[in-house]
């Protein structure tokens, strides 16, 4: 699966050269943040950190607790568009 | 490259979407992961919590949600159907209109003045019109050209009483009279307003050094403008010629109501105007009878002619000028 691997590789660098990672990147926090989805998500940090206490919270504790959550929350129309800009880019630069 | 990404067609397409999804999941995780950092900052700089007071104030300011109230819990046309009492005429108005009505009961809006002058002015002619009809019943026929004449004539005379033309133009004249010197100016102009008979020669020259001296025909009145200081120089060289004496010499002929005094203020004040002449604007038709005065003149026949076209256009206007240009003609030569 190397092919697969070095094909991954060959997409994600043009994705990059190109811009468009940066561009879907902003389009997706940008929707997030519209829809509620981050201050959903800052709750539940504010959950977490009573939880654990104000001091000894670290990045992994947070990391790993709220991004599955995070995940899930992500409304299916942000969703659902994210994925069509993404295969029009790999139909217009993959030759698909 | 290209054979590879020729391998993702047709039943590939599983592929595509796997990799499709792969890339999205990977965005996500980045949102995530990004918001976890600025959560994890602010917890460790301590602003984190900074939104979040005691729980008192929190209830109080919460955002309410219930119909027919915004998000403060305040109604709307909460004021709307209330009643004040106006402090003038103690009436009970509604809040809306409050303000328009203070704006009339207390005569200070914009409109509020015209309003009033023309309840008046219709109020005039209402009871005068009324008092006509009484007298003029007879006269049917003529009821109504002769009311609505009456009306158009005293909204006419009410214009003109009503506008600030009439007092501006009143302000004008008196400014312009009361600039020259204070109090006096007034009380010689209603006091001597006729005649310089009865007052005596030293204070005819003290007047008249100090003013112009001249009385209109029309208004019987005198004119205060201001000398010059220079003016008293050259007064001084010239006597005032007797009344009769200078009567016979002159012939007037538009002012055959002037009296001896009138001339005599006339020719001193001629004088005066004499120094004042640079100084004044120019005056093209004067200068051209002043001119035609001197270039006739012998002694006394042309520069008479010319002072006489000098009175009548003085004894015309109101505010007499006079550019002597003839006059110092007149005496350069008697000199």
């Amino acid at each position: 699966m190397s092919k697969d691997y070095q094909l991954r590789a060959a997409i994600n660098q043009k994705l990059i050269e190109m811009g468009e990672r940066e561009r879907l990147k902003e389009l997706l926090r940008a929707k997030l943040v519209e829809c509620g989805w981050k201050d959903q998500l800052k709750a539940h940090c504010k959950d977490v950190i009573r939880e654990k206490g104000l001091d000894h919270v670290t990045v992994e504790d947070l990391v790993t607790d709220v991004t599955p959550k995070g995940r899930a929350l992500v409304p299916d129309s942000v969703k659902k568009e994210l994925l069509q800009r993404i295969r029009a880019f790999l139909v217009q630069h993959a030759a698909l | 490259m290209k054979m590879e990404e020729m391998r993702l067609s047709g039943p590939d397409n599983t592929k595509l979407e796997a990799l499709m999804q792969d890339i999205y999941s990977e965005l996500v995780e980045d949102a995530c992961l990004g918001l976890c950092f600025e959560v994890h900052r602010a917890v460790k700089q301590g602003y984190f919590f900074l939104d979040e007071t005691d729980q008192e104030s929190m209830k109080e300011f919460e955002i309410v949600d219930q119909p027919g109230v915004d998000i403060f819990g305040q109604v709307f046309n909460q004021w709307k159907n209330k009643e004040c009492e106006c402090p003038n005429c103690r009436r009970l108005i509604a809040a809306s209109r409050f303000a328009p009505h203070l704006e009339k009961c207390l005569g200070m809006g914009r409109n509020s003045s015209r309003i009033a002058s023309r309840r008046l002015a219709s109020n005039n002619n209402m009871s005068k019109s009324e008092s006509d009809q009484e007298d003029n019943d007879d006269v049917n026929d003529n009821d109504w050209s002769y009311g609505a004449e009456k009306k158009a004539k005293k909204r006419k005379s009410d214009k003109n009483q009503n506008s600030p033309r009439r007092s501006k133009s009143l302000k004008h004249k008196n400014g312009e009279l009361g600039s020259s010197i204070a109090s006096e100016s007034y009380k010689y102009n209603y006091n001597t307003g006729i005649s310089y008979e009865s007052l005596g020669p030293d204070e005819v020259r003290s007047l008249l050094t100090t003013q112009c001296g001249v009385i209109s025909e029309h208004t019987k009145k005198m004119c205060t403008r201001p000398a010059l200081p220079d003016a008293e120089l050259e007064s001084s060289s010239f006597d005032i010629p007797d009344g009769p004496s200078l009567m016979s010499r002159l012939q007037w002929e538009d002012s055959s109501d002037i009296s001896p005094a009138d001339s005599a203020s006339s020719k001193a004040s001629a004088n005066h105007s004499d120094s004042r002449r640079p100084k004044k604007k120019k005056r093209p038709a004067l200068g051209l009878s002043s001119a035609g005065g001197s270039g006739g003149l012998a002694e006394g026949g042309g520069g008479m002619g010319g002072s006489q076209s000098n009175l009548s256009l003085m004894t015309k206007k109101k505010k007499p000028k006079i550019s002597a240009a003839f006059i110092s003609s007149i005496y350069d030569d008697m000199n």
